[in-house]
């Protein structure tokens, strides 16, 4: 029989794993499959968070609206992003300068910039100290499975990113829709040649990826009830932990590492002290890089 | 004659598929040989193989007596081998004069030291002289002095094919390889570089050319190397490969 | 035929000029006289700590983003984690000072060369990494460095920073005096920029440069590129070390949120603003960064907001940057005379 401490701790890593693999799944999808350097989905998260809270706080209105507020701040959050960050770089349509180094640098770059606007205009409107939602609207109630206690956010968020999986999934193998988003992916001169407008398709990769970060945020800020300026740096990393580790383009790999993410800091607090457990990511990271240019999976993928 | 480039059986497999099956072929000192053979016949993958881009599946590559494996390319370079680019591969944002350097100072490396306080020393001066002066002289030896302060993007295709010359030139190799120089060129533009070749191989340099069009070659290489599906399928002088049924089967026998 | 025909006729190199040996002295003369004369002599004449802080402040990120641009401006190499390096200096020169009862003039060099060693050790095996990987590990290593400065209290007294007891001194010669301060700030300062402008302005710079544009190229000219790469990168943790013993003397406390991720974004921004390549650039991106917002301190915070938004615009608009590399290179070409000499044309192209 194992002890029940350490099954608790593997709840909680499954559960942190599962916050992670949330964040990694829009990510992976604009970072990975549509395979542009996106350094501001953090924000996109943060602001998704910020998005519900001013809807919770200003009107009360049942879940629903907050998610549908939530959803449409993202879609505009990642069309804005899209159209300020990235498209004033593609001015060249050349196979060249799209797969070029000195293009992918500048929207790092660029990307890069505009989250930091973005958060510190966050920290001039709201300060930069946490907040929280009204008690009613937080998903942390306590729930007792057999001999471990989760909360009812773990379930909604396991429902979350499982429907968001899927319904990925099902969007990329099976509707036109994704079809084109993985023609763009592979080769966006190709693409164009056969008829597909990559313009609006990266716009649609962006804001559906958008969508899910900031769906991923407002429920995270109910999840731990604190929403703030500088909250998505660190799901940012881990997402991008998780991605590399999955081999860039797999989605369900990316959820995969997200969970073994999750269990190895849940156990390196256990273990050693919660301020050491960033380093495991940054640890995996570096490891994967160095050791698994592919991901763990062996996914093949030129790398850039 | 000495011998300069030694392959022995050379073999490189990319998974199921031999790219370059059992070659053994050479190249003496003072020789102008070209390497021709159809598209897919193995050439580039036997031009990485001898410049240490790529490592051997199964036999060897000897540069002037010294085998070449588990060098790096650098290496490779140092020892007096060096090339040019299919695909033009100048350094864009820098200027015709700096590019050029990059190869006199890859074959005589300045290093941080160097650069902080070689000013200080005779030998450090000596070393900056030497790396201007070899630079100049490969840009005197393809032309292009004049035009040595620009950026070497602005410059036209032409002259940029004669850069990458001058880049490999500085670096004072013994071997030179030109990976399809005439691709991209018109019929007169070719007949210069063949006269520039030529000459360049009548100041002792060793050439081979590597190239698919068989004109350039023919008309200027001593010895011709011909590869087909990895192996290599003749080896003489271009009448003996103008008239060798193999070499017109590999050529006239697929596209046909 | 000749080849030299395809050169158009009547075609002058652009950007050479007739030399003038005269000008050639008189920008360094120039940037001189403003450091060690005109600067100070206000500085004394308002005599306001705050000025003289700014000031500090002001040169030792000059010289962090000169190092910067030595690894991301003239090797390439995309560095998201430089702010733990001049860290690691500081908490060298910090600890040192605090544990050891050690000296600016001891801890200086220190500083610097645990910085490099630190740097070294990373990028052993890192360095094969390329592109956008780098920059991310680059960023794993930062955090990974502040997580240690935060954390392992025991050793670096983790949020609490550590008080640094002694200001600058010279062999025990002391120089913690407002302008006795200034002056070892900006002599530090200006030796390492000089000493950043040879490596970048000579022919090692240039093999540097080759493996920014085109390594795999550049290790066929026999460049050792890895080697070179790691150079760079241990070269500029040697300066940021540097930059951290100098801010650790002048402020006298440090803490671990000095040396956070959104500084290394900071050094970043002052030298893609400055045009990446260019060390002209980064000097001016740095004075720009940090004296406009104080400039515009009635703004408030929105200092942090300014950073982001002057570094978008410059992307966007001057993708060059405020002196992009190749006018900066003209520039320091003339200024500096830096040509093997040469009869027909040449003057001012080759490097000392």
């Amino acid at each position: 029989m194992i002890d029940p401490y350490y099954l608790q701790q593997l709840a909680i890593g499954l559960s942190l794993g599962m916050t992670y693999a949330l964040m990694a799944i829009g990510f992976t999808l604009i970072f990975g499959v549509l395979n542009v350097v996106n350094f501001a989905h953090g924000e996109i998260y943060t602001l998704g968070a910020f998005a519900g809270l001013v809807v919770i706080s200003a009107t009360a209105p049942p879940v629903v609206a907050v998610i549908f507020a939530v959803l449409a701040a993202g879609a505009l959050a990642g069309f804005s992003l899209e159209r300020l960050a990235f498209k004033p770089f593609r001015r060249f349509t050349d196979e060249a300068s799209l797969k070029s180094r000195a293009m992918r640098e500048s929207t790092l770059l660029s990307s890069l910039a505009v989250s930091i606007v973005a958060r510190e205009a966050l920290e001039l409107l709201f300060g930069s100290q946490m907040r929280s939602a009204p008690a009613e609207y937080l998903i942390n109630t306590p729930v007792r499975v057999g001999p471990v206690i989760l909360v009812t956010g773990d379930f909604i968020i396991f429902g979350v990113a499982a429907v968001m999986l899927v319904g990925l999934q099902y969007l990329l193998t099976r509707t036109r829709a994704g079809l084109a988003i993985r023609a763009v992916s592979n080769n966006p001169l190709g693409a164009k040649y056969v008829g597909i407008d990559t313009d609006r398709t990266i716009i649609l990769t962006f804001v559906v990826g958008s969508m899910m970060g900031a769906a991923a945020g407002i429920l995270m800020g109910l999840y731990y009830g604190a929403v703030f300026p500088a909250m998505g740096f660190v799901p940012g990393i881990k997402a991008f932990v998780a991605m590399v580790m999955g081999g860039l383009s797999s989605i369900p790999g990316a959820v995969i590492c997200a969970l073994i993410l999750g269990v190895s800091e849940s156990m390196a607090t256990t273990f050693v002290s919660s301020g050491w457990s960033d380093m495991v990511a940054y640890g995996f990271l570096i490891l994967t890089l160095v050791f698994f240019p592919n991901g763990l999976f062996g996914a093949r993928r030129e790398r850039v | 004659m000495t011998r300069l480039l030694d392959i022995r059986n050379a073999s490189r497999r990319f998974g199921g598929v031999l790219a370059v099956n059992d070659v053994t072929a050479h190249v003496d000192e003072g020789e102008l040989v070209g390497l021709i053979g159809p598209n897919g016949a193995g050439k580039t993958t036997l031009f990485n193989l001898i410049s240490g881009f790529t490592p051997l599946s199964s036999g060897t590559v000897a540069f002037g007596g010294r085998p070449l494996a588990g060098l790096t390319t650098n290496q490779v370079a140092r020892l007096g081998m060096s090339r040019t680019f299919q695909n033009l591969r100048v350094f864009p944002n820098m200027t015709v004069f700096d590019n050029v350097s990059v190869g006199a100072v890859g074959a005589l490396p300045q290093g941080a030291l160097g650069a902080l306080f070689g000013g200080l020393s005779e030998s450090g001066r000596q070393r900056s002289a030497d790396i201007s002066r070899r630079t100049w002289e490969a840009l005197e030896a393809v032309g292009l002095t004049q035009v040595a302060g620009e950026l070497a993007a602005n410059l036209p295709y032409g002259q940029r094919k004669y850069l990458e010359i001058a880049r490999a030139l500085a670096m004072k190799p013994r071997f030179l390889i030109l990976d399809e120089p005439a691709a991209g060129l018109n019929d007169t533009e070719t007949r210069d570089l063949a006269a520039f070749i030529k000459r360049l191989h009548g100041q002792g340099l060793t050439v081979m050319l590597v190239e698919h069009d068989m004109t350039l070659v023919m008309g200027i290489c001593q010895r011709i190397l011909v590869l087909a599906s990895g192996r290599k399928i003749a080896d003489g002088t271009p009448d003996a490969i103008r008239n060798d049924p193999a070499v017109l089967e590999a050529y006239l026998g697929v596209d046909a | 035929m000749n080849v030299s025909d395809l050169t158009a006729p009547g075609q002058t190199p652009s950007g050479l000029t007739a030399p003038d040996r005269r000008r050639g002295w008189i920008l360094p003369a120039l940037v001189a006289l403003a450091v060690f004369v005109a600067l100070p002599a206000a500085l004394a004449a308002f005599d306001r700590g705050y000025f003289y802080q700014i000031a500090n402040l002001a040169l030792i990120f000059v010289l962090l983003s000169a190092s910067m641009h030595l690894v991301t401006g003239v090797a390439g190499l995309l560095h998201l984690g430089h702010a733990a390096f001049y860290g690691v200096g500081a908490y060298t020169a910090a600890l040192m000072t605090s544990k050891l009862g050690l000296g600016f003039t001891v801890t200086l060099p220190a500083s610097g060369l645990v910085a490099a060693a630190v740097a070294f050790l990373v990028a052993l095996p890192t360095m094969r990494l390329v592109s956008i990987y780098f920059a991310v590990a680059t960023l794993a290593i930062g955090q990974m460095l502040y997580l240690v400065m935060l954390n392992w209290v025991e050793f670096t007294k983790g949020p609490n920073g550590v008080i640094v007891t002694k200001g600058f001194e010279l062999f025990g010669f002391g120089l913690s005096g407002r302008i006795a301060a200034y002056y070892t700030v900006a002599v530090v300062v200006t030796l390492c920029v000089v000493a950043i402008g040879r490596l970048s302005h000579s022919y090692y710079g240039n093999a540097l440069r080759s493996i920014r544009e085109d390594d795999q190229c550049a290790d066929a000219m026999g460049v050792r590129t890895v080697r070179l790469k790691m150079e760079a990168f241990t070269l500029s943790a040697f300066f940021a070390g540097v930059a951290g013993a100098l801010w650790a003397h002048m402020t006298g406390y440090i803490s671990p949120g000095d040396f956070k991720f959104s500084e290394s974004i900071l050094i970043l921004a002052m030298v893609v603003v400055g045009g990446l390549g260019s060390l002209p650039g980064a000097v001016i991106g740095a004075l720009l960064l940090i004296l406009l917002p104080e400039g515009l301190r009635g703004l408030g915070d929105f200092r942090n907001v300014m950073v982001g938004l002057v570094m978008f615009l410059s992307i966007l608009l001057l993708p060059k940057g405020l002196l992009g590399e190749v006018s900066a290179l003209g520039l320091v070409r003339r200024q500096f005379g830096a040509a093997w000499r040469r009869t027909a044309g040449g003057e001012g192209i080759g490097w000392r």
